[in-house]
């Protein structure tokens, strides 16, 4: 499909011209259609319109618009004038971009603006990033509700796998009880030795959650052939996932070892 | 006795079973939730798409409907063309574009679309009546709610605004005679439905015989696709989209959701599996003396595995209501945060709960169960006997 907003491309090699404006178009169109720096193309508002002819000046990298990512379209950039001139728009345009001297005075000048202009509205391009990003908005909160459920998942699985570590140690404990080690030091031991597999193993987990973003990002950004970055690991998430598990490992551990340790030692031998 | 055995075993360890069971249950509502997401939307879309009747829809070329402002011109001369082919029933000819009404609120700003009333397959009357005349209009909740309007209320309506002047282009007195559910447009959308004829004429002489799309209902027995192969080479300027191609369309743009689901589906089963078989493995290891007896007095082999199987399947068995449960709850939440994706028609469902999918998860789950408990009752129930027991006695 070729749909440049309301502009529908037609492409044909045209006949050469003496004064032929350039156009940049993106790397997508460039490889769908097979066009090139310095190739003419014929530009109409609508299918079979006589149209203009341009050239192809530049071929340009597609920006990490996630407002862009679902949608399988093209973009070209024309001179203002020749793409008023090819839609019959007069000297009208959509919108200004307005770059102010300083953050400070973004407030001011939008309230002015909009007090001051009749028939426009200014808005902050914070805000309107905002709103053009309500598709990735809605991904990012079913990501954190996932999120959520595969805590609570693996929460209860690291759980599980503790009361059987420490189950292991039945005859161990029961041993040390006998010898005259306190209880504490014992429930001490072992949940130092459950947040030492909880963290050994939330920094094998970071790695695996590191390869995997790369391979989710190399994957989906050749899916929807895009820079945007899909899958991002940062120094937080590290922490907060070996925090997480930090946590868990202690709690597990814990319960795992008071259950231990409140059992009699020759119960724990089986006898 | 097998049940009585497992059963036993069970209870002795309740911590660990318990632990197990809502391990397994909170896998299987993701499992449940995967499979839900993986066909769902699917389906949910192909029912939208049916539910009117329409099996093919004309577009400008290389656009999807109302996916661009991009219209058909001469498209009434399409529409006769398509009227007269033995193999069409009817056609609905649509004219999209932007409604601006003038209200003591200030102007509202709608969707609208130019209909045949009597063809049309794009909203459904709730209240009122269908537009018989070239004044009369049709909107939905969110308009009239907007606009403070009620049918049988007059309004000012325009197909632009001019802010500069304060004025509306193509400026129409229109009258509101019905309410209606568009069966395309997002939650929360405002929108209008008038007679083609007048949303043209609003839109001025350059929209004279334009349409954005035409919807095709296809007499009993032709064959869609053979429809419209047909139809896309007798009109090179318009792409004909049938109900199995606008799914491909889907296929590919919601191709994230479908891999999700089948990566995170897979991985819920993967960490379900490992749960039961983490568990079974360890349960069967403490008792290898209490296997080596039951095998010296004469139990076989068969056994000592059907009851290590009826343990780790006895624990999927039990989590699945939990998780069905679980993963219907779920699902209605997650629905519910994917049902605001900007421009989703409203009764498209991500999650859909179809008969297939819940036996779908239940047979991935008791497989994932029989397999847990396999291994490690074949291992123990293979061990030596004599050697088993002189090493569990010795200690």
């Amino acid at each position: 499909m070729m749909i440049v907003s309301a502009l529908c491309l037609a492409l044909a090699i045209a006949a050469p011209q003496e004064t032929v404006r350039r156009i940049a178009i993106d790397e997508r169109l460039a490889a769908d259609a097979g066009l090139h720096v310095g190739d003419r193309v014929l530009l109409s508002a609508a299918p079979g319109d006589s149209g203009q002819v341009a050239m192809i000046g530049a071929i340009v990298r597609r920006s990490a618009d996630p407002a862009e990512i679902a949608r399988g379209e093209y973009k070209i950039r024309l001179h203002l004038t020749q793409l008023q001139e090819l839609l019959g728009y007069g000297d009208r345009v959509d919108r200004f971009a307005v770059a102010t001297t300083s953050d400070a005075v973004i407030g001011d000048a939008e309230a002015r603006i909009n007090s001051a202009a009749f028939g426009f509205r200014a808005h902050r391009s914070r805000d309107i990033a905002v709103q053009t990003s309500a598709t990735f908005a809605v991904v990012s909160r079913f990501h954190r509700a996932i999120g959520v459920i595969t805590i609570v998942a693996s929460a209860i699985f690291l759980l599980c796998i503790m009361l059987l570590k420490v189950d292991e140690r039945r005859r161990d404990v029961a041993a040390l009880r006998l010898m005259g080690i306190s209880a504490a030091t014992i429930v001490r031991g072992v949940v130092l030795e459950a947040a030492g597999i909880a963290v050994a193993g939330s920094f094998v987990g970071v790695g695996i959650g590191v390869i995997t973003s790369w391979l989710v990002n190399l994957h989906y950004q050749n899916v929807y052939r895009t820079p945007l970055r899909f899958s991002i690991v940062t120094g937080d998430i590290m922490l907060g996932a070996v925090s997480l598990s930090l946590v868990l490992g202690l709690v597990a551990g814990w319960l795992a070892a008071r259950r231990l340790v409140g059992t009699a030692p020759l119960a724990l031998f089986g006898r | 006795m097998l049940f009585t055995l497992a059963a036993a075993s069970l209870i002795r360890h309740r911590a660990r079973t318990v632990l197990a069971v809502l391990g397994v249950a909170v896998s299987a509502a993701m499992l449940l939730d995967m499979v839900m997401l993986s066909s769902g939307m699917r389906v949910s879309f192909r029912t939208l798409l049916q539910s009117q009747g329409f099996q093919l829809r004309l577009s400008p070329k290389g656009t999807l409907p109302f996916d661009t402002e991009a219209t058909i011109r001469e498209g009434d001369s399409l529409v006769a063309m398509l009227e007269g082919r033995p193999e069409i029933l009817a056609v609905s000819p649509v004219f999209g574009g932007q409604l601006h009404i003038s209200t003591s609120r200030g102007i509202v700003a709608s969707s609208a679309l130019g209909v045949i009333p009597a063809v049309e397959g794009d909203y459904e009357l709730t209240e009122g009546r269908q537009p018989s005349a070239p004044d009369e209009m049709v909107a939905n909740d969110a308009l009239l709610g907007a606009a403070g309007m009620r049918i049988g209320d007059t309004v000012h309506a325009g197909s632009g605004y001019d802010s500069q002047l304060r004025s509306l282009a193509g400026a129409r007195t229109l009258r509101i005679v019905g309410r209606v559910r568009f069966v395309y447009m997002a939650r929360a959308q405002k929108g209008a439905a008038l007679p083609i004829v007048t949303f043209r004429a609003m839109q001025g002489r350059d929209s004279d015989g334009r349409i954005s799309l035409a919807m095709v209902r296809l007499a009993l027995g032709v064959d869609a696709e053979a429809e419209r192969a047909t139809l896309e080479r007798l009109f090179p300027r318009v792409t004909v989209i049938s109900i199995a191609s606008a799914l491909k369309g889907v296929d590919e743009r919601l191709i994230y959701f479908t891999q999700i689901a089948v990566i995170l589906g897979a991985v819920s089963l993967v960490v379900g599996f490992l749960l039961v078989t983490t568990l079974v493995t360890v349960s069967v290891n403490e008792r290898i003396g209490e296997i080596a007896v039951m095998r010296a007095i004469g139990v076989r082999r068969w056994r000592i595995v059907a009851q290590i199987v009826l343990e780790s399947s006895a624990m999927m068995i039990v989590a699945s209501p939990l998780g069905f449960v679980l993963g219907l709850v779920t699902a209605r939440y997650l629905n519910s945060i994917l049902a605001n994706f900007p421009g989703l028609p409203e009764r498209i469902d991500f999650f859909l709960l179809q008969p297939s999918a819940a036996w779908t998860s239940l047979g991935l789950l008791a497989v994932s169960g029989v397999l847990a408990g396999v291994y490690p009752s074949w291992r123990s129930a293979s061990l030596p006997i004599a050697t088993t027991l002189r090493q569990e006695a010795v200690g």
